[in-house]
């Protein structure tokens, strides 16, 4: 959209015909791949990692490097293991109580924040509130055994999950919070309070409603960053509690299995899962 | 309405936080108890020779690996701003998903790729280079690697977003008013794409300074990084109090880049050059 304007100017320009200005486009051509090939290049290096961790998950051999024929033995493996389907429960259970405090906190929040007559200080509490974004995760997690230790509270699955619901909380304000500015310019909530409907009622028969898609794709977000989340949960979680990151770092520090790898591709599977939900759940928003 | 979000950011952010900001001034006592007496001996055993080298390679660390990182990714975030529809969310996507795995999955990977009976010592072996497998774990170049590997997006996002902002018709103006193509980026879009820059920074040094396991995994003991030493700090010796003026060096150099942010937005820097 922005670049249209500019369309009719670039025009302006004289156009110099024949060989020099076939050669002139190539060379433009060339520089525009020039980077396009750089950015492949790096995404690349991103996702080579990646590719190399599924590749070796269906790899026969012990020894990582040597490929010696297809195998499913590791995924079977990771399925039977008792202690894994342990952990793997444990991480849903936290991710979803984790995800629920912070859909709901979210919500009030963004609605306070859009609805709601500006307050003393909202510019500071808004940056208050993407405050454990900018935290750096060692910070949250070392500050946060050492108050819990000195008040008393215990480490365990409601305090992790709490925890995991305030790193996830800049998440869900902030697609909701998207989601509630721009409903508001439809002045639909105005409309049926001028209809009679009490605050509460417009609330719950209109906003809430109408802000649905944001609240599942901030929440699915929060659920990912809450399963996913290792450092933070390494300081505080209780013994006891292990969480399926924990499990990866424990296996990483015993040594090289072949299971790690069939792991970490399922994990990776589920990511790209939640990914894709968001994102069509944001396109749905948008149109 | 607010009152759950702030009652969370209470006990789960800032009580922490100031919790770990106080500790740092206390005295450790008998077996590890936390005795009520202002000391500077923390801070002042965190500058002490015994410690002094990790706090600098920590720092150099992190400085390489952001410089390195906005190296990269400032072509990366550039091309993207010019991508539009369906392309741009593709590449975006493709970008979020290494954002989001978790952390350890590709590090675990990293450990294989480079390790003695790795792909990269194979590969060289293959092409005759080396006669023996090496191993390039435990060197500073591997945690240096991984610290570009986790935090680029960190500083590709911000870069993308102060990027895309720039109104196309700028960089028009400047070439209708005779600058080349260098010399409208080197007045026009650059300066502009400054915020971006600032905050990419910002949230690429801070967690690198804090980062433990690309040192733990990728490095050795010779390379091991602040977050290293707080760890150990807090899981293994139990000297709380050191451990919290560990940390709260990194909320300082947190606090003093978005302080420098703040002061250069408003006294209008980031807009200088561009309105010429």
């Amino acid at each position: 959209m922005k670049r249209r304007p500019t369309a009719p100017r670039r025009k302006k320009a004289p156009q110099r015909g024949g060989l020099w200005g076939a050669t002139e486009k190539l060379s433009r051509l060339r520089k525009t791949n020039g980077l396009l090939a750089y950015c492949l290049g790096l995404y690349g290096f991103l996702y080579l990692p990646l590719a190399v961790m599924v590749a070796f998950s269906f790899n026969g051999a012990r020894r990582n490097v040597v490929w010696t024929g297809f195998t499913f033995k590791w995924y079977a493996s990771l399925f039977h293991n008792a202690e894994m389907a342990r952990a793997m429960a444990t991480t849903l259970e936290i991710a979803v109580a984790a995800s629920v405090m912070a859909a709901a906190m979210g919500m009030l929040a963004a609605y306070a924040m859009t609805r709601h007559a500006p307050f003393r200080g909202r510019g500071l509490y808004a940056a208050l509130l993407n405050a454990p974004l900018m935290m750096p995760e060692i910070v949250m997690g070392v500050g946060l055994l050492s108050f819990f230790s000195r008040v008393g509270l215990p480490l365990n699955f409601w305090s992790l999950a709490c925890a995991h619901a305030l790193i996830a909380l800049p998440y869900t304000t902030g697609s909701i919070r998207a989601r509630l500015l721009s409903l508001k310019d439809s002045n639909l909530e105005d409309a049926a309070m001028d209809l009679g409907a009490t605050e509460w009622q417009a609330f719950r028969q209109i906003t809430l409603p109408l802000a649905r898609p944001a609240i599942i794709s901030g929440a699915l977000l929060a659920f990912t960053v809450s399963f996913e989340d290792f450092v933070t949960t390494f300081f505080i979680a209780g013994i006891g509690i292990v969480t399926m990151p924990i499990k990866v770092y424990s296996m990483m520090k015993f040594g090289v299995t072949p299971e790690v790898n069939a792991l970490a591709s399922c994990l990776l599977v589920l990511t790209i899962i939640a990914l894709t939900i968001n994102r069509t759940l944001v396109k749905e928003t948008k149109s | 309405m607010l009152a759950p979000a702030s009652l969370w950011l209470l006990a789960f952010l800032i009580l922490p936080v100031a919790s770990l900001l106080i500790l740092g001034f206390t005295h450790r006592g008998a077996f590890g108890a936390c005795e009520w007496v202002f000391t500077w001996d923390n801070f002042r055993r965190a500058m002490d020779v015994k410690y002094l080298p990790i706090m600098l390679r920590t720092v150099s660390y992190a400085g390489t690996a952001t410089l390195l990182c906005l190296l990269l990714g400032y072509p990366l975030a550039y091309f993207l701003s010019f991508q539009a529809g369906k392309r741009r969310d593709l590449f975006l996507v493709l970008l979020m998903i290494p954002f989001w795995t978790s952390c350890l999955v590709a590090l675990y990977s990293w450990i294989i790729i480079l390790g003695r009976e790795g792909l990269i010592s194979h590969l060289l072996m293959r092409l005759g280079i080396i006669s023996k497998p090496a191993s390039f774990l435990g060197t500073p170049a591997a945690v240096i690697l991984g610290l570009v590997y986790f935090y680029l997006p960190f500083m590709v996002l911000p870069l993308y977003a102060a990027l895309e902002k720039i109104p196309r018709t700028y960089v028009e103006a400047a070439h209708d008013l005779g600058a080349g193509k260098f010399e409208a980026f080197r007045k026009v879009t650059f300066p502009l794409s400054m915020p971006g820059v600032m905050a990419g920074v910002i949230l690429t040094f801070v967690p690198c300074m804090g980062d433990f396991l690309s040192a733990d995994f990728l490095g050795s003991p010779r390379t091991y990084l602040v977050g290293n030493l707080i760890q150990n700090q807090f899981l293994m010796v139990q000297d709380w109090q050191f451990g919290s003026a560990l940390t709260s060096l990194i909320v300082l150099f947190l606090i003093t880049g978005l302080w420098a942010r703040h002061i250069f937005e408003e006294q209008g820097v980031f807009e200088g050059e561009g309105e010429e």
